[in-house]
């Protein structure tokens, strides 16, 4: 339910106090900004927070442990744990463009469904890989959290993925693009409102990061 | 009667450490077999190296005619596996989560049926974290027979319950018993291998040190049964000897006789009695040994 609330509260929070209007020294209205962003912060809510806390407490508590005394095949429940990420993140993109249509005239471009669609596959495989590696991390079940928040948090404030205004240092911007959470908000913006980013870059950063937590959690996934 | 497990020359070694040393042991298809030893003998890594968990280092093992490590998959079709703490998902109830374990089989057994194995049909829809411990491990018992197995492992079944779920726990395990599975369990308490084993071995140091019956095994440990009597008061005041030819022992106002042919010796005792005037013996009484005198025999080389 956290998972559904925390996307929506901030979308008509923040949206019905600064989302509107022309950002500054340009033709782009902030909201076809702001609406994906909040889209790529509800991935990474459900696929990366969510599926590693989940994956930590199901560990801590010795459910992985049982479940490997099953026929079913560690592929099969991994894929399985992934799909019902991807139907959880579908649900909630489908309620924030909802939203973002009707509380905020906010409506996805013709012709940008394939940024659209495309951006949330590679999202939830990308953050649900680094979910999967979060949960490795974690030593425990309660710590799975607090790692989780603060690994990504800063990284979306500093993403302007709550204000498409905030500025901060271009050595800093210069990092932050490294991440895969300001990547993910500006391929899903390409959805909403054609801007000036590099689209290839920002693939390559997702990708990279998901070939990275998917390789780690090979490494280190443990089911017990 | 045919094999369920056959275990030749097993051995395990870890980091160059050998902790299996050439196990070998078979299990009858429909038997009750526990495993005992001492902990760090290598019981856990058997059991392991049996469920399909660990690659062994070498020696040939065939559970339920499948080479566990190479056909896992196949054989967790027909294999239930109850490990000591495992949890559970925290908000799931009873039928709930039994019916959603039941969707991992292709076989998998009727959930009524499963609720009644394990005596747990009237806590149908409780919440599983508001179960007690001996309910909880009725519940993994119920999970691991979800898929109708012919072989179930018991990790520890009972280890921290109180007489009152220990002995409801074992009921399920006998019903098991009754629908025809083979059942290996290991265990720290005796008297629970003593009362539902059809057969024990005992791995000490990376070997099995004796298999068979609880019979056999205190055969094999020498250890002697005990006939205890009430010391007739000559015995008592010294003017009367025991049988010279039995190892009596007075203690207190007991007397104790340790022998490993109890037919004989009650005989001899019954004529001495006679031949003496003593009439019946009071309190008379023939104690075999238990599977604790035997393990501990075998084990520590006897403390008693």
């Amino acid at each position: 339910m956290f998972t559904f609330a925390l996307p929506l509260a901030l979308l008509l929070l923040i949206g019905s106090t600064t989302a509107t209007g022309y950002l500054p020294g340009t033709h782009v209205e902030g909201q076809m900004i702001f609406v994906p962003s909040i889209i790529a912060f509800g991935v990474i809510v459900a696929a990366y927070v969510n599926l590693g806390t989940k994956l930590a407490t199901l560990r801590h508590d010795g459910v992985l442990k049982r479940i490997r005394t099953t026929p079913l095949p560690a592929s099969a429940y991994l894929s399985g744990v992934l799909a019902s990420t991807a139907a959880t993140t579908l649900a909630i993109t489908a309620s924030i463009v909802a939203i973002g249509a009707f509380a905020f005239h906010a409506v996805p471009r013709a012709g940008g469904l394939p940024e659209l669609a495309g951006g949330l596959a590679l999202g939830v495989l990308c953050f649900g890989s680094l979910g999967l590696a979060l949960s490795s991390v974690a030593s425990s079940a309660e710590s799975a959290s607090p790692i989780a928040n603060a690994s990504y948090l800063p990284l979306a404030i500093m993403s302007g993925i709550f204000d498409p205004t905030f500025a901060i240092p271009h050595w800093l911007s210069a990092v932050v693009g490294l991440f895969p959470v300001r990547a993910l908000a500006q391929i899903l913006q390409q959805g909403y409102t054609p801007v000036a980013h590099a689209p290839l870059t920002d693939l390559l950063v997702l990708l990279t990061w998901t070939a990275a937590g998917c390789g780690f959690a090979a490494w280190r996934f443990k089911w017990h | 009667m045919s094999t369920a497990i056959e275990v030749c020359g097993l051995t395990m070694s870890y980091a160059g450490r050998r902790v299996l040393d050439g196990v070998d042991f078979e299990v009858k298809t429909g038997e009750v077999f526990c495993l005992l030893g001492p902990n760090g003998a290598g019981k856990t890594t058997t059991v392991e190296i049996l469920e399909g968990f660990r690659q062994r280092t070498g020696g040939t093992v065939s559970v339920l005619g499948m080479d566990p490590r190479a056909q896992s998959a196949r054989l967790r079709e027909r294999i239930g596996i109850v490990l000591q703490e495992c949890g559970f998902p925290r908000q799931a109830r009873v039928a709930e989560l039994i019916d959603s374990w039941r969707a991992y089989y292709r076989n998998p057994r009727d959930l009524e049926d499963l609720l009644k194995v394990v005596e747990l049909a009237r806590d149908r829809n409780v919440q599983v974290r508001r179960l007690s411990g001996g309910q909880r491990r009725r519940l993994d018992l119920a999970l691991a027979l979800a898929g109708d197995p012919d072989l179930i492992f018991l990790d520890e079944p009972t280890t921290g319950f109180d007489p009152e779920s220990r002995r409801r726990c074992w009921t399920a395990i006998e019903n098991l018993r009754t629908l025809g599975k083979t059942i290996v369990l290991t265990t720290h308490y005796l008297d629970e291998a003593e009362r539902l084993a059809d057969r024990v071995a005992i791995l000490q140091g990376g070997r099995i040190e004796v298999a068979g019956t609880v019979r056999h095994v205190a055969r094999q440990a020498r250890v002697k049964t005990k006939i205890k009597f009430a010391a007739p008061e000559r015995v008592l005041d010294g003017s009367l000897a025991p049988p010279r030819c039995l190892d009596v022992v007075l203690s207190g106002e007991v007397a104790v006789c340790q022998t490993e042919n109890s037919a004989t010796a009650l005989r001899e005792l019954l004529g001495w009695a006679a031949a003496n005037d003593l009439g019946d013996l009071d309190d008379l009484s023939v104690e075999t040994p238990t599977l604790e005198d035997a393990y501990l025999q075998l084990v520590t080389g006897g403390t008693n």
